[in-house]
């Protein structure tokens, strides 16, 4: 959990008209812009009476102000800057300050790190324009395991269907996990497992820390036809709060692929169906526990890309 | 969850406010006011009105109250009358099952605690409430906090929430000077707070007929620890004085249930703010949840880090020793009142009788 960079936010969740409120499994965290626009995080938890920070407001000056007793703080460093009714320039002990973390921001996410002094992570080269937030009611390790198994129980493409086939099944590459799951397009066609071959694949390459995605939806020929990034976080009570980012190739041969942009291309599932999750047999997640094991014990600082 | 115990005096009679300074601190830091717990109290369990010949249920700490009028009596009980005496009584009624009840200012009071030591005088003084009620039901009000009650309380003594969180209902920070001073005994805390020139506050200007955009503000708020009882007066210039009575009755460690009175009597029968002010505890006590229910499950266990304070936290910080020291001398069998909480206290909070 401390040595990740997880996606708590898309870019446009966050202004500096309002704080928000986001959380990472057991631990509060409030977000918002200050003047020059910079994302800030830090414990949604004012260090006076535990109030939430996002309750309050962000003021002129950038720094935020807890709605409660007026208790202001800068963003970057959480030191405690005002307490309005004091009437005084005073300058606080620098024990008096809110929890700060790391935030860095590309591609359209805002990532935070519990640890404040942790390396930012590569950047993005570009923002994928479609995106969403769902909250879903089932826990961060068995959201990315429904994924592994069985796609369809997190999220649709249009006209695509996902076979139980694999074309490569989960394994390590330069740092992260990856599975290719064969696809077949909607319609009448030859049931998958008489199928000799598939027109498109999907690969999915995992983050082993967070967990966090990047789906390619790719047709034989290899040319990609939607591109999306999934950033599913565990947040309070067992839910995942999950964010996403999706862009659809301009070019994309056939009909089929055509019709992917017909209109919504990629939806991610707000609910999981219990009854079908229940009876899913593991079989991609399976070794995915003692992969991300060997993986984040050779290499300690893995960060999301 | 609850026992008696016989009240033994103990002899530890060093004020815990005035002792050793990081002693004091220490007790600030370890306050859980979710483990608090206070016996021997009279609880205002309802407005007069709301007790008639057929029962109504209350609870303090989730132990039942039913309460009803035999000739024009009101009376308490364990056990609902329908359901008769069950075996499970608990020690807190005599042998029918009946609380002891006293019914004053407006309100059914019932004791918590052991039987035997239930008096009077042990009844806080509310100097501005009739004692025998009889106020119109617009003065009343019944509104609910989603939190511990000394959350509530705390809450209630630090008035510098009052400019952020109330600041549409009772105006903002922006004053020329603010003090604040603080009263104890071993039953009670009284803070004041005296504010120069503070910006007005809009339910006046809107509805009592206030013109100025700056007043002068004495605003008091006195705690009976036990009862978790609060008075909370204000005299505003220009402006009318502000008299509430805001007992907070715990009715589970985590809920509150305030039945307010906001006597405006004094306030001419022509203004609306008479009839306005009592209806803004709907508003205002919303706000108030708004951060005291966040909190409440943030003060349910021990917390490794030390809430921080300001200058002008001196009264909510000496509650909360107040309060521990209450509860440290329960734990060890002693429910003595040291101090007479029902002795006048007009003079304390600067009321003026008319
Ligand atoms: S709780 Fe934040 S200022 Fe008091
Ligand atoms: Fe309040």
């Amino acid at each position: 959990m401390v040595d990740g960079w997880w996606a708590l936010a898309r870019s446009e969740e966050v202004t500096s008209a309002k704080p928000i409120n986001v959380d990472l499994a057991g631990q509060p965290i409030v977000l918002w812009r200050d003047r020059g626009g910079v994302a800030r995080a830090l414990e949604d938890r004012c260090p006076h009476r535990r109030a939430p920070l996002s309750l309050g407001c962000v003021l002129g000056n950038g720094m935020i102000q807890c709605g409660y007793h007026g208790w202001t703080f800068d963003g970057a460093t959480g030191h405690l800057k005002d307490i309005p009714n004091l009437k005084s320039d005073t300058k606080f002990p620098a024990l008096y300050r809110a929890n700060a973390f790391a935030v860095a921001e590309s591609g359209g996410f805002l990532r935070v790190c519990l640890d404040a002094k942790a390396a930012p992570p590569a950047p993005a080269s570009e923002t994928l324009p479609l995106s969403g937030t769902v909250n879903v009611a089932l826990d961060h390790e068995h959201y990315i395991a429904a994924l592994f198994d069985d796609p369809s129980l997190v999220l649709a493409m249009r006209g695509v269907r996902f076979t139980p086939y694999l074309m490569a099944e989960l394994a390590e590459r330069e740092g992260r996990l990856v599975l290719e799951r064969s696809c077949q397009w909607a319609g009448p066609r030859w049931p998958s497992p008489f199928s000799s071959d598939f027109p498109i694949t999907l690969r999915i390459s995992t983050d082993p820390v967070t967990g966090e995605c990047d789906l390619l939806l790719r047709d034989d020929a290899f040319n990609p036809l939607l591109s999306a990034t999934l950033a599913p976080v565990p947040a309070a009570r067992g839910v995942t709060q999950v964010r996403w980012r999706a862009k659809l190739a301009t070019r994309r041969p056939g009909l089929m692929a055509k019709w992917l942009g017909a209109g919504t291309p990629l939806t991610v599932l707000p609910a999981i169906d219990g009854a079908a999750l229940r009876v899913l047999k593991p079989s991609a997640s399976i070794h995915a526990a003692a992969l991300r094991e060997a993986m984040t014990t050779a290499t300690p600082q893995a960060g999301a890309a | 969850m609850l026992d008696v115990k016989d009240t033994a005096v103990t002899d530890d009679h060093a004020d815990p406010v005035i002792g050793d300074p990081r002693a004091f601190a220490e007790k600030v830091a370890a306050w859980v006011p979710h483990d608090i717990v206070l016996k021997d109290a009279w609880f205002p369990l309802a407005h007069g009105f709301a007790v008639t010949e057929k029962p109504v249920r209350r609870a303090v700490y989730s132990q039942p109250y039913f309460l009803w009028r035999e000739g024009g009596k009101a009376v308490a009980a364990e056990c609902h009358p329908a359901d008769g005496l069950t075996a499970s009584k608990s020690a807190y009624t005599d042998a029918a099952g009946r609380y002891p009840v006293i019914e004053k200012y407006g309100y059914v009071w019932c004791w918590l605690g052991n039987p035997a030591n239930a008096a009077p005088e042990h009844l806080p003084s509310l100097p501005y409430l009739p004692e025998d009620g009889g106020l119109p039901l617009h003065m009343l009000g019944t509104v609910r906090f989603d939190c511990t009650a000394p959350l509530s309380l705390e809450n209630l003594i630090d008035l510098t929430h009052a400019d952020f969180l109330h600041a549409d209902v009772v105006g903002d920070e922006k004053m020329d000077k603010e003090t604040v001073e603080v009263f104890h005994d071993t039953e009670s805390i009284t803070m004041v707070r005296t504010c120069v020139n503070k910006s007005v506050a809009p339910v006046m200007k809107l509805f009592g007929g206030v013109k100025s955009d700056v007043q002068q503000v004495r605003q008091v708020i006195r705690i009976y620890l036990r009862s978790h009882a609060a008075i909370a007066y204000g005299r505003f210039s220009p402006g009318d004085n502000v008299q509430l009575f805001h007992p907070c009755v715990p009715e589970t460690r985590d809920r509150t249930r305030l039945d307010y009175t906001m006597n405006t009597s004094n306030v001419k029968k022509n203004n609306p703010f008479r009839y306005v002010m009592p209806k803004a505890s709907y508003k205002v006590s919303r706000q108030d949840s708004s951060m005291t229910s966040p909190q409440s499950p943030r003060y349910m266990r021990p917390e490794k880090r030390k809430d921080l304070h300001s200058p002008l936290d001196e009264a909510g910080q000496k509650y909360r020793v107040l309060m521990l020291a209450l509860a440290e001398r329960q734990a060890r069998g002693d429910f003595a009142h040291r101090d007479n909480v029902s002795a006048d206290c007009s003079e304390i909070i600067g009321y003026q009788k008319p």
